[in-house]
This record gives structure tokens, sequence and C-alpha cells, in this order.
């Protein structure tokens, strides 16, 4: 027997995936007073236009309302859903235009922009265009994540261009902006449900590091580092990964050099505990869904273990870490937290956001860590200027505290390390993506 | 090891069960196709190794695979019935 709540072009349940960062976005205000929110940047050359760029937001605003949309919650069983407005009745997105002298100037400006929260429950994206005399120009656009993942964001920035471009017409019809309840296969989302529960028992007995929350700042704001390797460090870094550990994939190897880096870096950090967690997404999307998924999170979540102390080489952990991947593969975990998460939409955010709180005392992690060697963008132009790189400054938030994150761009990895403002010393963040970047190398 | 399926049909069941995980129609993937370029994600590839150990009872993550093993379906097959044939003495002893 099947039942499903009724389906509505204005309504969209927030399932699985979704309801989980709905719940994490919850329990971030409430730890940080900032939301689940990441900024995506676009490194241009020349100068781009305020004119075309505004043009181009206004109709994707009017096109897809949902993006000012807020989450609410049946009134009968409380299930959360995402509203979708009217869209006469919206203002325009955000878009700050600013000019600036330097690079450094251009950067201190992103910051305060990530950084800042949004005015209400319908602000989910705001942009900010600095504009660095006539030779270069950043975009920055924050976005929400319980509305956008990282690809996604990617996506929407590709949106735009191609707005400005004529092609908004074709390309709507084929985005997913709502989607029926599914409050079905009851007997599978239990039994999820209880691998799942297991899981995280087993995760909740092991003692994992985590940082301190920084008490001198109620509200601290997230510092970013950045760096790169260049295309050939990067193809070079993806053929010894797949030698490494016999299989084309990275993230086991990458994330052995972010537990690397963290091992060189934790005899002058604050961290307590044995193991040594981190907490992972993955893109679910098939190619060429870029369009049809490219609202709300189309994702996976999984965490890996190595153990704090020890001396192991990359080689090693990166070979612990594969097979953690496949175990969790063969125990369907990615996907049972899919099912299971649809039957735990039923109670509040707020609830979920305490149940998470129960693992380990709220320490799921040591640390987030992203690894996305596709990128959302694929393109070389935005608004007829040359595209030089394309990056993100994920805020974080307590628990954990801390982000080591590679995204790429034109076969390029970019490397961030963000973190909360008086979680870390600055010198320490600074080494840490300093032992990532030469361990990515070595 | 007379119920062995032979290189063809590894073939046809590599090619339904990468159709299968990556939602692609029936006839898709072929012998031709360059596996690469059908943009599996890792977990997609994980998932067709533990599909491939089901079925065919290799464990192609415990000897590892080179970049030229997974470029084609037939380089795939070939490296299957290869393990499976160093499996197989070692059971029959």
């Amino acid at each position: 027997m099947s039942f499903s709540l009724p389906y509505s072009r204005h309504r969209r349940y927030l399932t699985g995936i979704d309801w989980i960062m709905g719940a994490i976005d919850y329990g971030a205000r409430g730890a940080n007073g900032f939301g689940c929110h990441s900024q995506a940047i676009l490194d241009l050359e020349g100068m781009v236009d305020e004119g075309p760029l505004r043009a181009a937001l206004d109709q994707i605003a009017r096109q897809f309302p949902l993006l000012r949309g807020r989450v609410a919650r049946d009134w009968l069983n409380l299930a959360p859903y995402w509203t979708t407005p009217p869209a006469d009745s919206l203002p325009p997105l955000p878009l700050n235009v600013v000019q600036v002298s330097s690079d450094d100037q251009a950067e201190r400006l992103l910051d305060e922009h990530a950084n800042a929260r949004f005015g209400s429950e319908s602000d989910h994206l705001r942009f900010l265009l600095v504009q660095i005399g006539q030779a270069a120009s950043r975009l920055g656009m924050v976005f929400d994540h319980r509305l956008l993942d990282a690809f996604g964001a990617e996506s929407l920035l590709r949106l735009i261009d191609q707005t400005a471009r004529g092609h908004l017409d074709e390309i709507a019809p084929r985005v997913r902006q709502t989607e029926p309840a599914h409050l079905d296969h009851w007997q599978r989302r239990f039994l999820s449900g209880r691998t799942l529960n297991r899981y995280l028992i087993g995760l909740g007995k092991q003692s994992i590091c985590a940082l301190d929350k920084p008490r001198s700042q109620p509200r601290p704001s997230v510092r970013f580092l950045h760096d790169g390797l260049t295309a050939e460090q990067t193809a070079d870094f993806n053929r010894r990964a797949t030698e490494e550990i016999g299989l084309p994939i990275i993230l086991p190897s990458a994330a052995a050099r972010a537990i690397i880096a963290l091992k060189q870096t934790i005899p002058i950090m604050p961290l307590a505990g044995e193991q040594l967690t981190l907490f992972t997404t993955v893109n679910t999307r098939l190619p060429g869904q870029e369009w049809e998924k490219l609202l709300f999170n189309q994702l996976s979540l999984m965490t890996f273990s190595a153990g704090a102390s020890g001396s192991s080489s990359a080689a090693q952990i990166a070979t612990g870490l594969r097979d953690q991947f496949v175990d969790q593969t063969r125990l369907q975990i990615p996907f049972v937290m899919e099912d299971a998460a649809a039957l735990g939409r039923i109670c509040p955010h707020w609830i979920g956001s305490r149940l998470m709180r129960l693992v380990n005392d709220g320490r799921l992690c040591t640390f987030y860590f992203v690894c996305l060697r596709e990128n959302g963008y694929a393109g070389d132009c935005f608004l007829g200027q040359p595209v030089t790189n394309l990056r993100h400054k994920p805020l974080t938030f307590f628990p954990p505290g801390l982000n080591i994150c590679m995204t790429s761009f034109a076969g390029r990895f970019n490397l961030v390390v963000s973190y909360l403002e008086g979680s870390l010393p600055d010198s320490v963040a600074g080494r840490l993506l300093k032992e990532f970047k030469a361990a990515l190398l070595e | 090891m007379a119920d062995a399926p032979n290189l063809e049909a590894i073939q046809r069941e590599l090619c339904s069960e990468i159709q299968t995980i990556m939602s692609l129609e029936s006839g898709s993937v072929t012998t031709q196709t360059h596996l690469p370029s059908l943009g599996m994600d890792s977990l997609r590839f994980v998932s067709l190794l533990l599909a491939i150990e089901k079925k065919f009872g290799v464990n192609l993550m415990k000897g590892g695979l080179k970049p030229d093993d997974t470029r084609t379906v037939p380089n795939l097959a070939a490296v299957i019935a290869a393990r499976r044939a160093q499996v197989a003495p070692r059971r029959d002893a």
C-alpha cells in the first residue's frame, strides 16, 4: 500500500538529502547564527558590464520564482516543504557592484560578502560584482545550500551566461522545480532507517577528533585560504591517485592527503581524540542532468576515518579509505541515507538537528571534505569575458569548524581551507593548506 | 568450469549492468563504447565493481585495475575472464 502527498506546482516537499540539509541548516543557525551557505566565485578577464548581468538575473528570477521561496511545514503532519511564491510579487535578486583597484581589496570584499547573513527567510542568493579597473572582474554568488549544492551553483552561473545569450527559454522547461512527496515503500524505508541507525551508532562509538567551539565570539565569521595546482600538477595527481589505489577514482587519495596534512599540523592544533573523521558529499547527477537537476541537493553523504596517531603513508591511508568507500557502497549507505531521511522528514528540522547532535555530542566529523573533480560551469566565457577560474568559499560551522575543499576548473584543482575564526590560529590554517598542497604534489 | 561464461557473454552482461547503473537505454552501451566518456562517477564505478563481484565472483578491487582496463567493455571483460581463470584453479584445488 502506498500513499503520496498531493503534487503541487507551488510546493516541493523536502525529502532525502534536502531534508538532511534543512536539519543541518537549522543546527548551523543555532550554533553560529548563519545557516548552511557557500560562495562560488568566477574570476574573469576584462570588465563585466552590470546591465546585461542585471537583466539576466531578472529574467531568471521571473522564470524561477522558487529561488525566492521559503521553507514551510504542513499543518497536519509537519512535513517541511519549499514554497514557490507568485512570480509577479518578487523583488529582483540582489546584486551589488563595486569598483576596486587591487586583487587584495576584491578578495576582502568577497570574504565579507560570503560571511554576511541572508536578510530574510526568502533570500537564498545574492551577487557581488567586483570590477578591478578595466583589467579584471570577480563575480561572487552566495547560495543557500538548501536550494543548491556546489555543482548546481556552478550550473546556475552557467545559466546566467546562457540567459544573456538568449537561451533561457529552451533551458527552463528542462529544470525540474517540484516533485511529488513519495511517501511510499515504507518497509524499504524502515530497513534503510535501521541500517543507517546502526551505522551512526558505530560512528558515535569512535573518539572523533574535533576542534573546540571558539568561546570569545558568539557570532564568529569564517576565514578562507586559497591555493591551487597547475593543470600539469592536477593531471599528475590524477594519474598517481589511480595507480595508488588501482581504481580510476581520486576521492580516497585526495582525502588521504588531507588527513596527512592534518596529522602534520596536529602538534600545533587544538585537536583531541583518536580518530580523524571526515564527512564528504558525492555528486549523484548523471551526465546530461545538469539542467534537470539544477536545483536542490543531488548528493550522497559519506564518512571516512583514519587513526590520528601512527605514521601510515599516504598510500596506506588511501587504500584504507578506498576499502571504506567500497564497504559503505556495499552497505548501500549513500543510498539508504536518502531513503531513511525520506522517512524521517515528517519530523520538524529542529528534531532532526537534535538527533544529529546525539551522535558523539554533535561531533560527526573532524572536518568537512569536498572533492569535485567535474565542474558544472562547462564554459570558458561569462557575458563575453574569458573565465580564468571558478572557485568556492565554503562556509563552515561548528561542529566541525573546519573545511578542506578541492574543486576543479579547466583541469586545475583549487584548494581551499575555510575555518571558523578563533577555532584555530591563522598561522596553523596556513600551514594546513601548505601541507595539503605539498602532500598532493608528493 | 564448464558453466563459465565466455567472453561474449561477459561483455553482454557488462553492457547491461552499465546501462542499468547509468540509467541508459537498452543498447546504448556496446563493445565500441568509450567508457570514460560515459562520465561514470566514483560511486557508480564502485557500484559496477560490486555488481561484477556478485555476478562473476571476482573482486577487481583487490588486484587493482590499470587505466586501459576500464576504457572499453572488451578490455574490462578480458580482465574479468583472466581473474576468473586465476580463481578457478585455486577453487578446484
